[in-house]
């Protein structure tokens, strides 16, 4: 060990740079970056090189043990109610009807407030736990002694734009890389023939914000979120051109493989060509395994069934956990799902009804996601897999309006939830007030909520770090972050 | 400032601080005396800060390879290794080298013919010469100036608004490099155009530098926003022109670097008073002139407004009169409105009469008396000369500053808004300088703090400025700079490779250059050490991997942009329209399905618009085209000093299997069939010399005419009934043209 090997504890600190330029070595280029890329394992010799790989996307250590290894994040895009789906309220349906005197800010941008409104849902308990949850999610609800609910989340924006892109980089201004491209820096794809990091959009739009919300920042792109379409073509450019058959792409392949090593035979060392040659070859394989995880022809009509494919209402994220499924066999890291998506009324974000905006959004997923869930615990993946569900924020106690049925933004106080490998199940973590607007016990911000997601996976959060703009820029720095001890098993 | 201290300070003061509830922060006094106290002799001393001495030119022993200093000083270098330096290029290679470089474009057969025939350096001293002066220059490294500023077109977010005119700031980097506006010049334009003396329209939209990074329209807290934008500029302005990480300061001293929370807020105090100007969420463009061009015009409009008030004087009452004639062909409603004595319309009466203003002039013309006719055509002719004596401004995107309401600026206490500290008044680093710029010293329209900040920036004796910009010529001209961190030139940041040449180019650049930027690059490009070949060196790689010592060509991909135009100008489809709105790329429906509003997002596809250079598409915050991004163009939100080069898989999928790359092939075969005849052979060695520059080798010219025999053959049997409208041996070619677009020496010129 030499004295460079010490983690770097604080924000600001740059051990890992001070090795870097201390001992002069002035990488520059992939070299540099393929350093960085280890961040914390600079030491060459522990990087798990699969041959041919280019550096960046090679699998690595984690810092420590861990059960999971992959994530799916169901994203709850517009702002899911927390009063109405995890968070019972007895007192909120005593005040039904009357005016919120509290202390926290009700409302966003000027809407209109109206008075306390209870849950028209029933919450009942569920499982040996007697966790309880709403009549909006039956099938998940099966799960319930697998789930880790955080009931006191906060987040520091009342936007969407930000509320998103909070919840998906840490920050709220646009330009810093999502937790997916994080969780790919740090532990390498598993998958060479697929991205390690995929994102499904829902069909009605993608979330506000779009790509910010899945972008790799200022570490490099090979990070980023690939757009992944549930049928057809998955990919961006992944058909052969028109006219162009599976042969003749081979043919062109071929020909512009051989004239490149031709090129590469005077210029032996640079590694650049021949990660740009390997490129071309995995394109090719990514071609192949991507159209094979959407052909859900190969799943039994049993399946099809579990998942909600027959159902008008359930088909599209039906497919979308079918293929997540496929996905995580096939060992792609990180997934997140959209639900809801383009216009307001097509996402979570029930201003004007919020309950009929939840039945729809519920129902849509409810299924779906008990089905990936169950099948995860029978294929022998559960403890492989972190489950992540949530939204941006959560909604008000109150009504949008007198008499109104909507809800309108909550970031004092809303839930979120995990499951899977290395989360104790069955428990409830922290507490809103008695109407479900601010919170009573135990805070997490959504930058605590990232460090136990990136603990769950094997990373500390103060250890994964990239050096940009003067500083060792992190996920959940540069304030202090603390990992939700008690979610872990 | 002892930096081992400041941590230990850092770890003191965050962590209780932090279990602290938001609101309740403890009464921190700040000093701020003693805050640039903290500043030593130590501190002032690092390499970078000390004022630029011009080094000894070295006496080398091979001093026939020396062509200018800069030679001199690498030769040093390798010769205490007893090394050599790689041999010269070649001049096919050299030429393709300088015109990717200077141009983003590949040379053409003419050119490089002319390249052919003259060898010599003295030939090539001329070239550059000639590529400096091209226009395409301007476009080139003008793209280099947009990736350190933060360029877009939006403000990212929810709604990504548009910024009305930003293009104009754009245009304004093309024209000043191509005018080789001098550098110092250069900064004062961007950072004070509105307060130098020969402000005018130009160096207001040059000001629009500070407005072109992102904020949220929608922020969760006013007065943090406001901070964050500031925060943008500061940022941006401390990498750009002085190489510091100031914005590490916001919240606490720089941890590393001899920068206080003081320097960080003084700095801030300088860009405070300037403010946005918005109605509501949009974002309003202006016109952009001196104080005095927008006080003639708009003294112009007052006189124009009231030959126009005569104008439609006159042909409200002769329309009047016609209607009571019941000779008007006029609308009921208009006939309504224009009945109702003029005090008397409501809003809407009003509304309508001033929308239908022609109309009511075209009706009204048939019942003008010559008196009348006279008149209007008096009126007219004058408002015609007043927009001719006195034309409109063009409008830019910038921000505004006036006397009225300057701001205070408070140090914040943990960087926080909502907790201010004492007052700070403008100034620079402590550790920059000893004598702080006067910022008292208001033009007559602004604080002009701004201008002082510009004029200290620009000046001769600043340590930091003239060695920041060579260090970025060289980063270009080299694929990596002489300081590493192009952007960080602090304690943290690489130290230079070659310091003393950096010095030596930093002292030469501001006197013998003049700060004259193509004087640098004519320096640069005149030296061998620009113009060796990329050969191995065994020996040397072994001891010194990472050529520090520039022991040979280092290999460098080309940007998005050079790769995309070059595509272009090989296939023959380039559209060389400059300056204007910008274009929109083509973007595959299939990218716009991520989007909260897939149809409104991108305008429809406008191919010839489209084959613009790649610096005119417009750049959505929220929607990068696909092609850029993919291809690591620079992050947008922050200034990237230098592009990350990455090679992975949808790299290939796009430049392989994607619309516009097989297009290029289709149009670049066509282009192959009309110059070269049927020959395949001739088709090939065309296709290689447009696109690489070069003859192809007899094996590659084998491999290539195999390969059109063969898939001529299979395309022929696989449309047996000739379905196709083209012929196989034309989709054989298209093929062939194809996998060249995709050659690593298409994308890595030697």
């Amino acid at each position: 060990m030499n004295r460079f090997m010490s983690p770097n504890q604080t924000p600001c600190r740059n051990s890992r740079r001070e090795f870097l330029w201390e001992t002069g070595a002035g990488f520059t280029g992939l070299a540099m970056l393929d350093l960085l890329s280890r961040d914390g394992f600079f030491d060459k010799l522990r990087a798990e090189d699969k041959e041919g790989l280019s550096g960046l996307l090679a699998p690595k250590k984690p810092h420590f043990e861990a059960k999971a290894s992959r994530c799916v994040f169901f994203f709850m895009n517009g702002g899911p109610s927390q009063i109405d789906t995890f968070d019972p309220k007895p007192v909120l349906d005593k005040h039904h009807g009357e005016e919120y005197k509290g202390e926290l800010e009700v409302g966003s941008n000027g809407r209109a407030i109206g008075y306390l409104m209870k849950s028209p849902f029933k919450f009942q308990k569920h499982g040996e736990s007697g966790l309880e949850i709403s009549d909006l999610y039956p099938h998940l609800s099966t799960h319930a002694d697998d789930l880790c609910l955080f009931r006191s989340c906060y987040t520091d924006t009342a936007a969407h734009a930000s509320g998103c892109i909070q919840m998906n980089t840490g920050k709220v201004g646009i330009g810093s890389p999502s937790i997916g491209s994080w969780v790919n820096y740090g532990l390498g794809t598993i998958s060479q023939d697929l991205p390690g990091y995929v994102v499904m959009t829902d069909p009605r739009g993608g979330p506000i914000g779009s790509a910010s919300n899945w972008s790799s920042g200022y570490i490099p792109a090979a990070y980023q979120g690939t757009m992944f379409r549930s049928s057809g073509t998955p990919l961006l450019n992944m058909e052969n051109p028109k006219g162009v058959t599976d042969r003749g792409q081979r043919k062109s392949l071929d020909l512009l493989g051989a004239l490149n090593q031709q090129h590469r035979r005077t210029r032996k060392f640079e590694s650049e060509l021949e990660a740009r040659i390997e490129s071309y070859e995995l394109a090719y394989r990514m071609q192949v395994a991507a159209k094979d995880v959407v052909d859900l022809s190969q799943e039994s009509a049993k399946t099809h069934e579990r998942y909600g494919l027959n159902d008008k209402i359930t088909a599209d994220f039906g497919r979308k956990c079918l293929i997540t499924k496929r996905l995580l066999e096939s060992g792609v890291r990180f997934i997140q799902l959209y639900s809801g998506g383009g216009h307001i009324e097509d996402t979570w974000d029930g201003h004007t009804d919020c309950i009929t905006n939840h039945k729809l959004h519920a129902g849509e997923t409810d299924k779906p996601m008990a089905a990936l869930m169950q099948d995860m615990k029978d294929i022998g993946l559960w403890d492989e897999t972190l489950f992540v569900w949530g939204g941006e924020f959560g909604r008000t106690p109150t009504s949008e309006g007198i008499g109104k049925p909507g809800r309108d933004h909550n970031w004092h106080a809303f839930t979120m939830w995990l499951a899977g490998g290395g989360v104790k199940g069955g428990q409830a973590i922290g507490a809103s007030d008695d109407l479900g607007f601010g919170i009573a016990d135990r805070p997490v911000h959504v930058s605590d909520f990232h460090a136990t997601i990136l603990h769950l996976m094997g990373l500390d959060h103060n250890l994964l770090s990239f050096y940009y703009q003067g500083l060792d820029q992190r996920l959940t720095g540069p304030d202090e972050a603390h990992i939700v001890e008690e979610a872990l098993a | 400032m002892k930096r081992s201290l400041s941590i230990t300070l850092c770890l003191l003061i965050s962590f209780p601080l932090l279990a602290e509830e938001p609101g309740k922060m403890p009464e921190v006094s700040i000093d701020l005396k003693a805050s640039d106290a903290k500043i030593t002799q130590d501190d002032r001393d690092h390499w970078a800060f000390k004022k630029v001495e011009r080094p000894d030119v070295p006496q080398v022993k091979n001093d026939r390879w020396v062509r200018n200093p800069i030679d001199a000083f690498i030769l040093q270098k390798l010769e205490r290794k007893g090394w050599k330096p790689a041999p010269a290029a070649v001049p096919g290679t050299l030429g393709r080298r300088l015109y990717l470089g200077l141009t983003g474009l590949p040379p053409t057969l003419k050119q490089q013919a002319a390249i052919d025939a003259n060898s010599d350096p003295e030939q090539f001293d001329h070239l550059v010469k000639k590529l400096l002066a091209s226009e395409a220059y301007g476009e080139r490294w003008a793209r280099h100036w947009l990736d350190i500023v933060r360029y877009a077109e939006t403000n990212g977010y929810e709604r990504d608004g548009m910024k009305p005119n930003v293009w104009r700031y754009r245009d304004y980097i093309i024209r000043a490099l191509n005018d080789d506006v001098p550098f110092n010049q250069f900064i004062l334009e961007q950072l004070a155009g509105d307060e130098l003396e020969t402000a005018d329209s130009r160096t207001v939209i040059a000001t629009g530098y500070y407005r072109l990074g992102p904020f949220d329209d929608e922020p969760a807290d006013f007065a943090e926003d406001r901070f964050d934008q500031l925060d943008d500029m500061l940022n941006t302005t401390s990498q750009v022109f002085l190489g510091i990480t100031l914005a590490c300061a916001r919240c606490h001293d720089h941890k590393f670097e001899a920068l206080t929370q003081h320097d960080y807020y003084k700095m801030i105090a300088i860009f405070n008073p300037l403010t946005r100007p918005q109605s509501g969420r949009s974002d309003l463009d202006l016109p952009a002139g001196s104080v005095e061009q927008l006080a003639n015009e708009q003294k112009r409009n007052g006189e124009i407004a009231k030959h126009n008030s005569n104008i439609d004087s006159i042909n409200l009452a002769v329309a009047l009169k016609r209607i009571q004639d019941g000779t008007s062909k006029l609308d009921e409603a208009i006939q309504k409105a224009l009945k109702t004595p003029a005090g008397d319309r409501d809003s809407d009466a009003v509304k309508l009469i001033a929308s239908k203003r022609n109309e009511i002039a075209a009706d009204a013309d048939s019942g003008l008396n010559d008196e009348q006719r006279d008149q209007l055509s008096q009126a007219k002719q004058a408002i015609k000369a007043l927009r001719e004596e006195t034309p409109d401004l063009p409008r830019g995107y910038f921000f505004t500053e006036s006397l009225e309401n300057v701001p205070e600026t408070n140090l914040l206490v943990r960087g926080k808004a909502s907790s201010p500290g004492p007052v700070v008044q403008p100034g620079v680093p402590t550790v920059l300088t000893s004598v702080q710029p006067d910022f008292d010293n208001p033009t007559n329209h602004t604080t002009g703090r701004r201008l002082a900040l510009a004029n200290w920036i620009a000046s001769e004796s600043n340590p930091l400025t003239a060695r920041v910009l060579v260090n970025r010529v060289w980063q270009h001209h080299f694929g990596v700079g002489i300081v590493r961190t192009p952007n960080d030139f602090g304690v943290m940041g690489a130290a230079p490779t070659h310091e003393a040449l950096l010095d030596w180019l930093a002292d030469w650049f501001v006197n013998e250059g003049e700060w004259s930027l193509k004087k640098l690059h004519a320096l640069i490009l005149s030296s061998n050490a620009y113009r060796m070949s990329s050969e191995w060196n065994e020996s040397y790689a072994a001891e010194d991997p990472e050529n520090n010592l520039l022991w040979r060509r280092p290999y460098r991909r080309l940007e998005v942009e050079a790769i995309r135009d070059s595509i272009l100008a090989v296939s023959g489809q380039i559209n060389r329209k400059m300056y204007g709105p910008s274009m929109y790329p083509y973007v595959p429906s299939d990218a716009l399905d991520n989007h909260a509003d897939k149809q409104k997002i991108w305008p429809a596809f406008n191919e010839e618009e489209a084959n613009r250079r790649t610096i005119y598409s417009y750049v959505k915050r929220s929607l990068i085209v696909p092609f850029l991004e993919v291809l690591d163009l620079c992050d947008t939100t922050k200034s990237t000093p230098q592009r990350i080069v990455t090679s992975v898989a949808p790299q290939a999928l796009t430049l392989f299997n994607g619309k516009f790359v097989n297009r290029q092939a289709e149009y670049f075969a066509k282009r192959l069939e009309t110059e070269a005849g049927d020959g395949s052979a001739a088709q090939i060695t065309l296709a290689f010399k447009l696109a690489l520059c070069r003859e192809p080798t007899a094996t590659e010219l084998q491999v290539m005419t195999d390969f059109l025999a063969t898939e001529t053959k299979k395309f022929r049997e696989e449309d047996a009934d000739g379905k196709l409208a083209t012929s196989p041996e034309y989709r054989a070619l298209v093929q062939i043209c194809r996998v060249i677009f995709n050659l690593n020496e298409f994308a890595y010129p030697d």
